[in-house]
């Protein structure tokens, strides 16, 4: 009940005008940021640092939460139309968004992502809520051993997306692997396939990685095919740009589904909010009823991990409030943000900042809200970009990659690595590799390794120490099961 | 049944082979220090090697038996395939020598000219207004500048 | 290509420079105007956070009104240190935000440029580094974990940041100091504070290093315990012992600094010094400072310099010991 008259008193403060305003700002700003590849949040609120100055700290940490969860938005539209995701956590829902947006569904997909996306948050943020306490406790559990047989466990979920052909898939993976350990190896120092390109040092931006494969690969493949007289294929906008009954009981689990992913990963400090995702959508896949359809714009492979991407934003907040944890890019510049103000965050931070820490889980609910609302008519107008032709649209795509890729870096060398990834993605698409592949390798491929080798380091190079911890044995379990666990159920019931 | 080898299909496993040989040799080159890490920072990079050569391997004999399906592609339109490629590399040349403004306005206008449109001064004035907003809107909105350059400095 | 690209761009930006009438060469070498501040790192880091705070500081006490931020982000400063080189040579407006991470990152990244190539200005901040176990650990002194560390280094893990950052130089330099090999050091790289912190939190290793604003909160919390500090004396209002105390005969800051552009003249190297010197002095600095949890270890230009050639040297013989240099 503490909680309630805590939270209560949170949107008296959330609820003012005034904080009203900063948040519909926020939110707005955070979704066109979502909406541009390459520009995420972390980035967004540090180039807003300087307003720490003008702003109070409750009006200033509910823009920033407001930027936060606004991206999380934005990220799926373009993953879902243009098949340029906006975040690394939206990749997934390109997968699957933008096949239901060729087949004229994109205001579906559209609509799925935004509930789904506000069902999720408005979970995540009830989890941040109540259950604070004991998922951190619970997260802070995860130590290397564990987080590299929950990378193990997310590793499966390359079954689910290696198309027609384990060789060409499993090619993709180990490109992937490649891509990720480019760079200085956090654990020894050691540069690592850089070349000598100092610009390299810091390894691959998974966004420029993917927004290469998909996007350019895209627009290189679209180019190389010989034009029809009728000046090229123009995605119809079939039905309603609603969801339909259908859509709606196909959606609604993996929406709860996925929220339940989410949560405790991004809670962990080393969760991320990638790996739900891919958990979310190979779960999807096995729990289908139309298995056949992933691939072809499944919407189930859009609701589950959209949601898996909401509710694990809401999961990073839990340790940095509940701990003044960092545990991902955002969180850490919200916490300098913190420190702006003269408020040093740290286990401490509820208890001496309780209206500002309850303003700003008041204005998340306020948030989800405002940004349900502002998506659902938006999705229309969205929807219409599809009509616009295709050598502007590219024009425009390939502009807005730009920004994302050398607006950052200020660096032509990362603009040269979008479209070599774009020159592969083309040869992928030709010869009919699958492209998730190589980013979940990325992703995956050096978490697991730097969780290997810390596990190895403490243990001191005794393999045991995977089998040895309980929650980690339960991991690996749970993997063997994920890969050999539908073959072994379908000889019995052949059997 | 033997077919008749799909040598396009054989070119991608000699490609995928290749890059595990560069990848091997780039392992090679790893300083090997005497830190305390019971795994050094060579052991997946060798795993990741023999993945890929093992792949490339693999790849190369499924194209010698006569390769594997791809989607049909139909007739390739190397002209517009040109086209894209040469603004992608002018963006990459001029945007540090002209700054992001005329780069984009160059690559907006040879892309949309790969896509068919032949409206190359119409498209250019579009490409010019978008990479404008975008500039100001982020050197206004965030006090972010995207890189400088010609047009970008008269602001 | 590299050259030629540097060259042409540089003739680019000097000629749109002299059209508008910003031409930093030719003014006078008295009270500077506008500052173009240089961040090699990402929006948001400790440097960014520096040079935002500079701006503040002198814009509040009225020194300096224009600023222009220009950030670029990589390998702890070894990809913007070139680009400073080759963009701003004799640009006596030009400020470069760095720190003692350079100095490792440059010197494990073998870079062709030298920050001994810039133009001193001024150490501003220095934060130094505390040593910390879990609150379960059974290890209550900075003796107990050593006589742990002395009898068996492997089973020691030490949780920080990346390998050859500040957190690792501090592990090194403390295995010296206790009679150890720096290699054996059995170091846990994380990516940054939070993970570090949840690992300590967790239990999952013996003993965290980290700065002290990062640890401050947890220990202060009794979440960590804090069993020494890397300063060279006891500090106000921290009741944690020095590790010289403790007989670890160690001292470390991570400090931060900014410098002008190489080839300036001392008139103009002196304007800049100037204007560092009035902000340390003036009210808003020392407001900045509080409200960071920043320590002042303000050193003005030549004695900065002559600090940083004895700093390279030191923290190149570390990371040697480390394995990480050669």
């Amino acid at each position: 009940m503490d909680t309630l008259s805590q939270l209560i008193a949170g949107f008296a403060v959330a609820l003012t005008p005034y904080n009203l305003m900063w948040c519909f700002v926020g939110v707005t700003v955070g979704t066109a940021i979502g909406v541009l590849p390459g520009l995420g949040p972390a980035l967004t609120i540090a180039l807003l640092l300087p307003l720490t100055y003008k702003v109070d700290a409750t009006a200033a940490f509910i823009l920033f939460a407001g930027i936060y969860y606004g991206a999380m938005y934005g990220g799926s539209t373009t993953s879902i139309l243009l098949n340029t995701p906006g975040e690394s956590a939206t990749i997934v829902t390109a997968m699957e968004g933008n096949k239901m947006a060729r087949r004229g569904r994109a205001g579906a997909a559209l609509a799925t992502a935004a509930i789904g996306s506000f069902v999720a948050g408005t979970i995540g943020t009830i989890g941040l809520t109540f259950l604070a306490e004991p998922v951190v406790n619970f997260a802070l559990r995860f130590g290397p051993a564990e987080y590299f047989s929950l990378m193990i466990v997310a590793f499966v979920t390359v079954s689910a997306v290696l198309g027609t052909s384990a060789v060409r898939g499993i090619t993709a993976l180990a490109i992937g692997i490649f891509l990720g350990l480019i760079g200085i190896d956090l654990q020894t120092g050691q540069p690592r396939f850089t070349f000598g390109v100092t610009e390299l040092l810091d390894g691959l931006n998974v966004i420029v990685v993917a927004v290469g494969l998909f996007a350019v690969g895209e627009a290189l493949h679209l180019a190389a095919q010989k034009k029809r007289p009728d000046g090229g294929e123009v995605i119809e906008v079939k039905d309603s740009v609603w969801m339909s009954r259908e859509d709606w009981s196909r959606s609604w689990k993996p929406w709860l589904r996925g929220s339940l992913i989410g949560f405790p990963i991004g809670a962990m400090p080393a969760g991320g909010a990638e790996v739900p995702t891919f958990l979310s959508y190979f779960v999807e896949k096995r729990l289908a009823k139309k298995p056949e359809e992933f691939g072809h714009g499944a919407i189930e492979g859009v609701a589950g991990p959209e949601a898996a991407n909401n509710a694990s934003a809401a999961g990073v907040l839990v340790p940095m409030l509940a701990l003044g944890l960092p545990t991902s890019a955002t969180a850490a510049i919200m916490l300098s943000a913190f420190q702006s103000y003269g408020i040093n965050p740290g286990p401490l931070l509820l208890q001496q900042q309780s209206a500002l820490v309850w303003g700003l889980i008041a204005s998340l609910y306020i948030g989800n809200i405002m940004l349900l609302v502002l998506n659902l008519p938006l999705i229309a107008l969205w929807v219409k970009m599809l009509r616009i032709p295709e050598p502007l649209l590219y024009g425009g795509i390939l502009v807005f990659a730009t920004i994302g890729t050398y607006g950052i870096s200020q660096s032509w060398i990362d603009l040269l690595l979008l479209y070599l990834m774009g020159g592969m993605g083309f040869l992928m698409r030709r010869f009919d590799f699958p492209t998730a592949p190589v980013i979940i390798g990325m992703i995956l491929g050096p978490l697991a390794e730097q969780e290997f080798r810390r596990a190895m380091t403490i243990s001191e190079g005794n393999l045991m120490i995977f089998v040895q911890k309980p929650l980690s044995l339960a991991l690996l379990l749970i993997a063997v099961l994920a890969l050999v666990g539908p073959k072994v159920w379908g000889m019995v019931r052949r059997g | 049944m033997r077919q008749q080898p799909a040598w396009d299909d054989v070119a991608i496993g000699v490609g995928v082979m290749l890059l595990a040989v560069i990848v091997g040799w780039q392992t090679t080159v790893i300083p090997d220090n005497a830190i305390y890490a019971k795994v050094g920072p060579k052991v997946i990079p060798w795993l990741s090697t023999a993945l890929l050569a093992a792949m490339g391997i693999a790849l190369t004999v499924m194209g010698l038996r006569g390769g594997w399906e791809h989607e049909d592609t139909g007739e390739t339109d190397y002209r517009s395939l040109g086209m894209l490629a040469l603004g992608l590399i002018l963006n990459i040349v001029l945007i540090d020598l002209a700054g992001f403004i005329i780069a984009s306005t160059v690559l907006f206008a040879l892309t949309a000219r790969a896509f068919g449109s032949r409206q190359i001064p119409r498209d250019a004035a579009i490409g010019f207004v978008l990479a404008l907003v975008a500039y100001l809107g982020f050197d206004r909105g965030l006090g972010y500048k995207i890189g400088s350059g010609l047009i970008e400095g008269l602001f | 290509m590299q050259t030629r690209r540097h060259v042409l761009q540089c003739g680019f930006g000097a000629g749109v420079a002299a059209t508008l009438g910003l031409r930093p060469q030719h003014a006078e070498a008295q009270a500077l105007s506008s500052l173009q501040i240089f961040v090699p790192a990402a929006p948001g880091g400790g440097w960014d956070q520096t040079g935002r705070s500079i701006e503040h500081a002198l814009r509040t006490d009225a020194i300096v009104k224009d600023f222009k931020f220009e950030h670029a982000p990589g390998a702890g400063g070894a990809v913007g240190l070139p680009k400073f080189i080759g963009t701003k040579k004799g640009q006596g407006d030009a400020l470069m935000v760095g720190g003692m991470v350079m100095v490792g990152a440059l010197i494990a990244n073998k870079s062709p440029v030298k920050m001994t190539d810039l133009t001193p200005v001024a150490r501003l901040t220095g934060e130094f580094l505390v040593v910390v176990v879990p609150e379960a650990s059974p290890h209550k002194t900075m003796q107990d974990l050593a006589a742990a560390f002395k009898a068996a280094p492997g089973k020691v893990s030490w949780a920080g940041g990346s390998a050859g950052g500040s957190d690792h130089i501090l592990a090194g330099m403390m295995a010296r100091a206790m009679g150890a090999d720096p290699k054996a050091v059995s170091y846990v790289a994380y990516s940054g504070g939070g993970p570090a912190q949840a690992a300590l939190l967790g239990n999952q290793v013996t003993a965290g290093i980290s700065g002290w604003g990062e640890f401050s909160e947890q220990i202060k919390a009794g979440k960590l315990r804090a069993l020494a500090i890397s300063a060279d004396k006891r500090q106000d209002g921290i009741d944690v012992p020095t590790l010289k105390e403790q007989g670890v005969d160690v001292e470390l800051f991570n400090w931060r600094s900014v410098f002008g552009a190489p080839g300036i003249k001392p008139e103009q190297q002196k304007a800049l010094v100037d204007v560092m010197e009035r902000m340390v002095k003036g009210p808003a600095w020392q407001a900045e400072l509080k409200k960071k949890d920043w320590t002042g270890i303000y050193l003005p230009g030549a004695e900065f310099g002559k600090f940083l050639g004895e700093e390279i040297t030191r923290i190149t013989g570390i990371l040697k010991d480390l394995g990480l240099a050669t």
